[in-house]
């Protein structure tokens, strides 16, 4: 189907707007375009009006016909959207290997490509929408629908709240960051996995001199490519997206690593503390990219193809958007710190992709992140987990039922309370329990995984935290009442066996470090209003946008 | 007259949700300085005088002996300044104040059309600001118009409803009261954190300290290149409201070709539709409750000072103005010396949570439970639900900060007033 390859603002050299065009799994597709997955509303809650259904035929779609048809034909703006949040949705379900749920109880994500007329889209998991918005420049309206990087960002905050839904909750400054600076990475990648971007982007660099379809090999160096990609689609986008969007993502891919960032101030805000993941997941793929195209291979001249330069880059960047889908699959289920997320991305990538040489992008990672200033949780130099050091106990365990039935695996986790050092009086349930099938690419192998969510939830009152090793944040009153959670992510082998454990448990006072930073979150949403009466902090999406749009957050100590 | 006043009074009149101070310097019985501190109301107090606004015009005039020396607008609120236009205006323009103080924002000479010099206001920030406000209040102005439509909506909340008419209805322009208040005084003064008023001649023996706004430049986090973004943020939403407004009655369709029955939706476009409503208002009522925060934040606070009794008037100022004279300004440490010994506090925004920095408050060292003599004094210009709610902890005026106020000073609420022959509340201070 065709899509627009960035926004309307990036065009061919002969100033028509760039599309692309991408493979989507085929279904029956009803008016809207409606699938089994997501459906397409083109309702407009400013001027309450509802526009036709795009009806999609089989096959081929054929390319709009010009400019016009893509600004003015709201038929190609919902195919449009349709195409490239199924596309999202293909690219998660083939990295985690299973079928991907969203986050609320339904089966299919409502698209609305002209919600409303404001600078604003976002993710709405009451009303189960991505909304998209509009808003009139020049006395032109300008389409948020219309901008792939936007419709895939919005896609992606949709299904990862379908895999952890933990991460929408109070909690560190990082993991508040994180559903912005992943659907950030996402769609950053998504738009880069595409060559033709890519092609045009390296073609238009005056720095990059092009003859005949080559470019000179020292041309195309990290720097290079960070200023003629990243930067060039910036730039490109400028006017389009709105300036707030671009100065954001210019500000990720052009934030100069600094191993202190993490520490400022002002970092600890969510949208620019995103930015540092933004800027050192980035950084890797161009600096892999720029290695691939400098690795020795036989017919080595000065020169190398545009060609083989763009599809190089595309590759590259499907190959790490695969690892950071992948890496979801190995994170706490709550409390996620970006450090988790690296360790998380190394271990989930080497268990499927045991050889990295073609480029090198689990050391990339570790690199770069450090650079940034973020470490692995895991604590090794390698990144990866430690694999469990024991078994469970599975009397009376059914091992077929294990990978499907939640009650099954609560029943495993229930006769293993002490091993996995659960808290026996704490409410526990599994949040989720996924099977999943990945091809290793090494061997062409299936690998088999059962992936459990274990969470422990307790509530207690701020006089009752001393057993948890945790103190009052001053001038909280005892009778405030504190949710403690805490959490296991269990990863099973073919055999049911565990070989791995991630954890952010509740905290115990035997581990300092854990309640370090139990006490620390603690504090942080304490500080913002968390715990007041009537305090009211769902993580919204929508607001944390218009955040980006330049309001601050009161501190909240001054508050009444 | 003498080379300073004997004693000051303070009065608050009753105009509901708004506020109007009206500070009178005394340098022996009959000679007295006027200062008249806001007027303006965006409800009138069911307990009020019958004749409203103008009444409380006229009682001022009586007040002032028919001379205001000056005239101060916190900032461009309604329920700060509607009373300086129409029939009231022409009131208070006919007392000669011979200056008029407004917040360096309202400097004409900075209007992004102004023709002369571009930066005017001596460099002291971006007329991106400038317009910036007003672009805020033409989207305040087409949320109040699209109330209406609101209402005929069944998936619209009520009290969203309300939220949005209310500060819709604060936040649009009141252009008659701006024009006025450029006009009536002698002389006009733009102020920002640090200006120095030369009041030596009309309140002599009294100091004056502007301790905000800020401008641009003073406030540190105005420094980044993200503040371009906002100005773009409510340039184009100041379009989409242009746009909306000239097409009140109907509303331009995007597509109108393709535009079907909402009847001939599916299921599940029936079961979004309503939800989209509600959402669109609900992101209706965050932006508007974001440009009156900043429309609140270019309020002047005001620091009067004879001897060592310190009058604080801080208007609408929310602690993002406050923390550039609280946390950065170079001098802060001193300036909160001097805050700390304050007699008098007139409660920020009408006393909601948001206005009175703890750290301001705790700072205060007159503010006891033991009724000393010298115990602070505090004023609140306010009428209960009308902004905010309860259960969500940002109800005006929020009761814990009341609790507090009336703990620990001398406290008066305009709302517990009852008359409406006499409907205000005195505080004296003697020198």
């Amino acid at each position: 189907m065709p899509v627009l390859a960035q926004d309307p603002s990036v065009r061919r050299e002969d100033g028509t707007i760039l599309t692309a065009s991408v493979s989507v799994p085929w279904e029956s597709l009803a008016a809207g375009p409606g699938g089994h997955r997501v459906q397409v509303i083109d309702y407009d809650a400013t001027t309450h009006t509802m526009y036709k259904p795009a009806e999609v035929e089989d096959g081929d779609v054929p390319d709009p016909a010009d400019d016009k048809e893509i600004l003015g034909d709201p038929a190609f703006h919902a195919r449009n959207v349709y195409a490239l949040a199924m596309r999202t949705l293909n690219r998660f379900e083939y990295a985690l290997g299973r079928r991907v749920s969203w986050g609320f109880p339904a089966h299919q994500l409502k698209l609305l490509p002209h919600a409303f007329e404001e600078m604003n889209s976002f993710y709405s998991r009451e009303a189960q929408s991505v909304v998209l918005g509009y808003y009139q420049r020049g006395g032109e309206p300008v389409f948020m629908c219309l901008s792939h990087d936007i419709v895939v960002h919005e896609t992606t905050h949709a299904l990862l709240d379908g895999l952890r839904s933990g991460f929408m909750k109070p909690s560190s400054p990082d993991q508040a960051a994180f559903h912005e600076a992943f659907a950030d990475v996402v769609a950053l990648l998504s738009v880069f996995s595409l060559s033709d971007v890519l092609s045009k982007l390296i073609s238009r660099d005056p720095h990059i001199p092009e003859q005949d379809g080559v470019i000179p090999r020292s041309a195309v160096t990290t720097e290079r490519l960070k200023e003629s990609a990243l930067l060039g689609l910036a730039d490109d986008m400028d006017g389009e997206s709105g300036a707030a969007r671009v100065n954001a993502l210019r500000r990720s891919v052009d934030l100069d690593p600094d191993p202190k960032l993490m520490e400022r101030d002002e970092y600890l805000e969510p949208h620019r503390r995103g930015e540092i993941l933004v800027a050192a997941t980035m950084r890797a793929f161009v600096d892999a990219w720029a290695r691939r195209l400098d690795a020795p291979d036989a017919a080595r001249t000065d020169f190398i193809e545009v060609r083989r330069v763009v599809e190089e880059g595309a590759d590259v960047a499907r190959t790490l958007l695969t690892m950071a889908i992948r890496g979801l699959d190995y994170t706490p289920p709550v409390h996620l710190e970006f450090g988790d997320f690296l360790s998380a991305m190394i271990t989930a990538d080497s268990e499927i992709r045991a050889d990295d040489m073609k480029y090198g992008l689990r050391q990339g990672l570790l690199d770069w992140f450090a650079k940034y200033g973020i470490e692995p949780a895991s604590g090794s130099a390698d990144g990866l987990w430690e694999g469990s050091d024991f078994q469970l106990a599975s009397e009376g365990v059914h091992f077929g039922s294990l990978q499907t039935d939640p009650v099954e695996m609560f029943r495993l986790v229930w006769a293993n309370l002490e091993k996995l050092s659960l808290v026996p009086s704490a409410y526990t349930r599994i949040a989720s329990l996924r099977p999943c099938v990945r091809t290793s690419p090494d061997d062409g192998l299936p690998l088999h995984e059962t992936v459990a969510e274990c969470l422990q939830y307790v509530k207690i009152r701020a006089a009752e935290l001393g057993p948890y090793g945790l103190v009052k944040p001053e001038g909280m009153p005892d009778s405030t009442e504190i949710p403690l959670e805490g959490g296991s992510t269990l990863i099973l082998d073919d055999y049911g066996r565990l070989k791995y454990e991630v954890h952010n448990r509740l905290p115990d006072p035997a581990n300092k470090s854990d309640v370090d930073k139990a006490q620390a979150r603690l504090q942080s949403l304490w500080e913002q209003g968390y715990f007041d009466e009537g305090a009211s902090f769902a993580a919204r999406l929508a607001t944390i946008h218009r955040l980006r749009a330049g309001e601050a957050l009161e501190p909240r100590a001054e508050v009444w | 007259m003498a080379a300073k006043p004997t004693r000051a009074r303070i009065r608050s009149y009753n105009v509901g949700f708004g506020d109007c101070f009206l500070l009178t310097f005394f340098y022996g019985e009959d000679d007295t300085r006027d200062i008249l501190i806001d007027f303006g109301s965006t409800k009138d107090s069911p307990f009020g005088p019958a004749k409203g606004m103008l009444a409380i015009a006229e009682k001022i005039r009586e007040d002032s002996g028919g001379k205001l020396d000056m005239v101060v607008a916190t900032h461009r609120h309604r329920d700060h300044i509607s009373g300086f236009g129409g029939d009231p205006g022409d009131v208070i323009a006919s007392l000669k104040p011979e200056l008029v103080l407004q917040p360096w924002t309202e400097d004409p000479e900075l209007e992004p059309d102004a023709r002369g010099r571009p930066d005017a206001a001596g460099g002291r920030g971006a007329p991106g600001l400038v317009a910036r406000l007003a672009n805020m209040q033409a989207v305040a102005q087409a949320i109040k118009d699209e109330v209406p439509n609101l209402k005929a909506s069944p998936h619209v909340r009520k009290t969203v409803r309300e939220q949005l008419e209310f500060l819709g209805d604060t936040n649009i322009a009141n252009r008659d009261s701006v024009v006025n208040l450029m006009k009536m005084g002698k002389r006009a003064v733009y102020a920002n954190f640090g200006t120095e008023l030369d009041v030596a001649e009309l309140l002599p023996g009294v100091g004056l300290e502007v301790l905000g706004p800020p401008t641009l430049e003073q406030s540190a986090e105005i420094a980044d290149q993200r503040e371009k973004d906002p100005d773009e943020f409510w340039q184009l939403a100041a379009a989409s409201a242009a746009a909306a407004t000239v097409a009140a009655d109907k509303p331009t369709l995007l597509f109108p070709d393709a535009a079907v029955p909402a009847e001939t939706a599916t299921q599940e476009g029936r079961w979004v539709i309503p939800e989209i409503e509600r959402m669109r208002s609900e992101e209706m009522l965050a932006i508007v409750r974001s440009l009156d925060s900043a429309l609140n934040n270019t309020s002047l606070i005001l620091l009067f000072e004879v001897g060592d009794t310190r009058l604080l008037f801080p208007g609408d100022a929310q602690i993002e103005n406050w923390s550039y004279a609280l946390f950065t300004a170079p001098n802060h440490e001193e300036i909160r010396k001097r805050l700390a010994t304050a007699a008098f506090y007139k409660v920020g925004h009408h006393g909601s949570l948001n206005a009175t920095p703890k750290t301001l408050w705790s700072g205060f060292k007159r503010a006891n439970e033991e009724k000393t003599p010298d115990r602070l004094s505090t004023m609140v210009s306010t009428l209960a639900g009308k902004h905010g709610s309860e259960a969500r902890g940002t109800e005006v005026p929020r009761k814990l900060l009341v609790t507090e106020l009336e703990h620990r000073s001398n406290f008066q609420d305009t709302e517990t007033l009852r008359s409406a022959d006499e409907f205000w509340n005195d505080v004296e201070f003697e020198f």
